[in-house]
């Protein structure tokens, strides 16, 4: 190799270093500043190739994207003093880029935990003037509104930040407070369950009853209607009777009588002890001649 | 594949070289396009004196496809390699540079980190190092599930899980707007419906609220989701069936248990109102018929004896002493023959003092002789002797009264 290739080559190298030193590229998922001795030169560059002076200026990335943050459970007291567990996560992004870099020096650790801060003390605030049904059901899109702007508002004041959502994730009973709750939940299924028991017998009492008396009724009736007719019977019967035996009450007791006698001594354990000398033996003694 | 296309792909490729220089207002220095300096062009040459056959990275390579070219070569290397790793190095370029976008999927392609363009589905043609490309699917309905105890309305705790269908709508949204969409997308679910079950008594989230309430969080969630820019379009939410959380689940099962055996009590008792009641009615029914019964009884039995007399009485009017005579012998005669007798003469009550072994004769079984011979009597165990007994009585008081 000759001196002028080697030259070449060292110049080349140079030229290199300069080039790669004098360009910078800020893709579309961030954000960038330029930097002349820590000095903000160039705000919010857009997305794309740009040109820098070489290790004159020097350029900061910031991711642009709408970030997460994720805060931890914390305790919070509502306005009757319940506690309650509450899980929240803020959507931020980077508003105004050179207040960003000059509140956090471009650190997303510093800005997070600066956040946080404010998006606690927000919360506490505005828990604490609701109940806890009211943090719990109705107004939850109130709250968060409320503290989605209050955050926004100090936010891009304070750290070049837009708070575009505050959400809260979970509103839990811490756990001491749970265990009663499902005591009380257990206690009102208890109450149902007796409820529906009760009910049960008691309608099955109603219809046992309702049977049993409808069971009553019906023979009673029957026995009414029966003896209605029984009596029909007797009364039609005795009619007969009489209009039969009303033609010569003299005969007809004649006549029953010796039925009578006829029932009565049937059977040879019947002993009569007879007269000879009664009319019925009229012609046993003497010749048949009267 | 490539194989037969290095001539094509050089045309290929020095056309978008063409084009990406001249799409750039910027000088590109370290490219070996045609407005580059020529002193810069001179270096790369140099530079590729030094670096040949260590095509390291891309950038470089794909700088010495571009300044071949026109190089008519190297000092002190034949022509020949220079082409040949030239060609090499385009190929593999091209290998990495050519790339299919698939029916179900779209690509955004980003040229020095700005968004660029879109592509639909095709083979398609982009250029490593200076663009990037994003590929995902788009068309495919991805699914996850989450699960968790929350507040009701009514400050219960259940047990919700919950399935969500979504997919990437808008890639670019997808990929550039939101750091980690899926994971947004989890914490908007987990928000949206613990805000739905907070605001639903735990009565409808444990019956039939849960379709309403499916649908409410997912309207509410594509809010979140449309606010973030996350680029994804929520397909369906569906709330599985929401149950009691394990603590109270016992008491939960014990109110279906105790629903069920109000039921049971209930048909129970029913079943006895069916037994009893018809059991009843029957035995109405029978009353009655023994008393049709009794009444048709009597009644005919009257209509009968009263016929008997009559006609009996229609004789007694044509001659009543005779008949009366007659019936009165008769049934003498149906008595004494069917009963035990003693005759006693009485006389003029000078036979004041008679025994009679009435409880002898009694427990002769009553075994009298009667005049009629009836040998029906199966029972009979009587003797002779018995049997003629009470005759035997009757000739004493017949020869008695002979004597007297």
């Amino acid at each position: 190799m000759s001196n002028k290739t080697i030259f070449g080559l060292i110049i080349a190298l140079i030229l290199v270093v300069v080039g790669w030193n004098s360009f910078f590229v800020v893709s579309q998922i961030e954000r960038g500043i330029v930097l002349q001795f820590g000095k903000v030169v160039k705000d919010d560059v857009q997305p794309g190739l740009h040109f820098k002076l070489p290790f004159i200026q020097e350029h900061r990335l910031f991711d642009g994207r709408l970030l997460t943050l994720d805060s931890a459970t914390q305790r919070y007291l509502t306005l009757e003093k319940k506690a309650l567990m509450v899980d929240s996560y803020a959507k931020w992004r980077i508003a105004n880029v050179e207040r960003f870099y000059t509140a956090t020096s471009g650190m997303r650790s510093i800005a997070e935990e600066r956040l946080s801060r404010q998006l606690e003390s927000g919360l506490r605030n505005e828990v604490a003037r609701r109940t806890l049904n009211e943090v719990v059901s109705g107004e939850r899109d109130q709250l968060m509104a409320d503290i989605t702007s209050t955050l926004d508002t100090s936010a891009r004041r304070e750290l070049g930040i837009e708070v575009l959502d505050v959400r809260v994730k979970a509103i839990d009973l811490p756990s001491e407070v749970n265990r009663s709750v499902f005591e009380r939940m257990s206690s009102e299924r208890e109450r149902e369950a007796r409820e529906h028991r009760a009910k049960g017998r008691e309608l099955a009492e109603g219809i046992r009853a309702d049977a049993d008396r409808q069971q009553r009724v019906i023979l009673a009736e029957a026995f009414r209607e029966a003896e209605q007719i029984r009596g029909d019977g007797d009364a039609q019967s005795a009619a007969i009777y009489s209009e039969a035996y009303n033609k010569d009450p003299e005969f007809y007791s004649f006549y029953r009588s010796l039925q009578a006698y006829r029932e009565s001594f049937s059977s040879k354990s019947d002993i009569l002890v007879l007269d000879p000398e009664s009319e019925f033996f009229r012609y046993l003694q003497g010749n048949g001649v009267r | 594949m490539a194989w037969n296309e290095p001539g094509g792909g050089k045309n290929n490729n020095q056309d978008p070289w063409g084009s990406g220089g001249g799409n750039n207002d910027k000088n590109n220095g370290n490219r070996g396009g045609k407005q580059g300096p020529p002193d810069l062009d001179e270096a790369l040459k140099k530079l590729q004196d030094s670096l040949n056959g260590l095509f390291g990275g891309k950038k470089g390579s794909s700088n010495n496809g571009g300044g071949n070219n026109r190089s008519g070569g190297g000092a002190g290397i034949p022509k020949a390699v220079w082409m040949i790793g030239g060609l090499v190095i385009i190929a593999f370029w091209l290998f990495s540079a050519v790339y299919t976008v698939d029916e179900q999927e779209q690509a955004i392609v980003l040229r020095f980190g700005e968004y660029h363009r879109t592509v639909e589905p095709g083979l398609h043609l982009y250029f490593p190092p200076i663009e990037k490309k994003f590929q995902r699917n788009v068309t495919q309905v991805r699914s996850y599930r989450q699960q968790g105890q929350m507040l009701t309305e009514d400050e219960n705790i259940v047990e919700v899980p919950v399935a969500i269908q979504y997919r990437i709508s808008n890639l670019e949204n997808f990929v550039l707007k939101v750091e980690d969409p899926e994971t947004s997308l989890r914490h908007a679910t987990e928000s949206a419906l613990r805000h739905v079950v907070g605001s639903t008594s735990m009565h409808q989230v444990l019956t039939e609220g849960r379709e309403q309430m499916g649908v409410e969080t997912t309207e509410r969630l594509q809010r979140y989701l449309d606010t973030y820019n996350t680029g994804i379009t929520v397909v369906q939410v569906n709330i599985e069936s929401a149950q009691a959380p394990a603590e109270v689940q016992d008491a939960f099962d014990d109110v279906i248990r105790a629903r069920e055996d109000e039921v049971r009590e209930r048909n129970q008792a029913e079943s006895y109102a069916n037994g009893v009641i018809p059991e009843a009615r029957g035995q109405a029914q029978r009353l009655l018929e023994e008393a049709n019964g009794y009444r048709d009884e009597v009644i005919a039995r009257a209509d009968g004896e009263a016929q008997r007399f009559n006609q009996l009485y229609v004789q007694y009017e044509m001659s009543p002493e005779v008949l009366r005579e007659r019936m009165y012998i008769e049934t003498l005669q149906d008595v004494m023959s069917s009963t035990s007798k003693i005759l006693v003469s009485g006389g003029d009550g000078n036979n004041n003092l008679l025994y009679l072994p009435l409880d002898k004769l009694m427990q002769q079984g009553g075994g009298g002789s009667s005049s009629s011979s009836s040998s029906a009597r199966t029972d009979s165990t009587t003797s002779d002797a018995q049997s003629r007994m009470p005759v035997q009585i009757q000739q004493r008081d017949l020869r008695s009264r002979e004597s007297r």
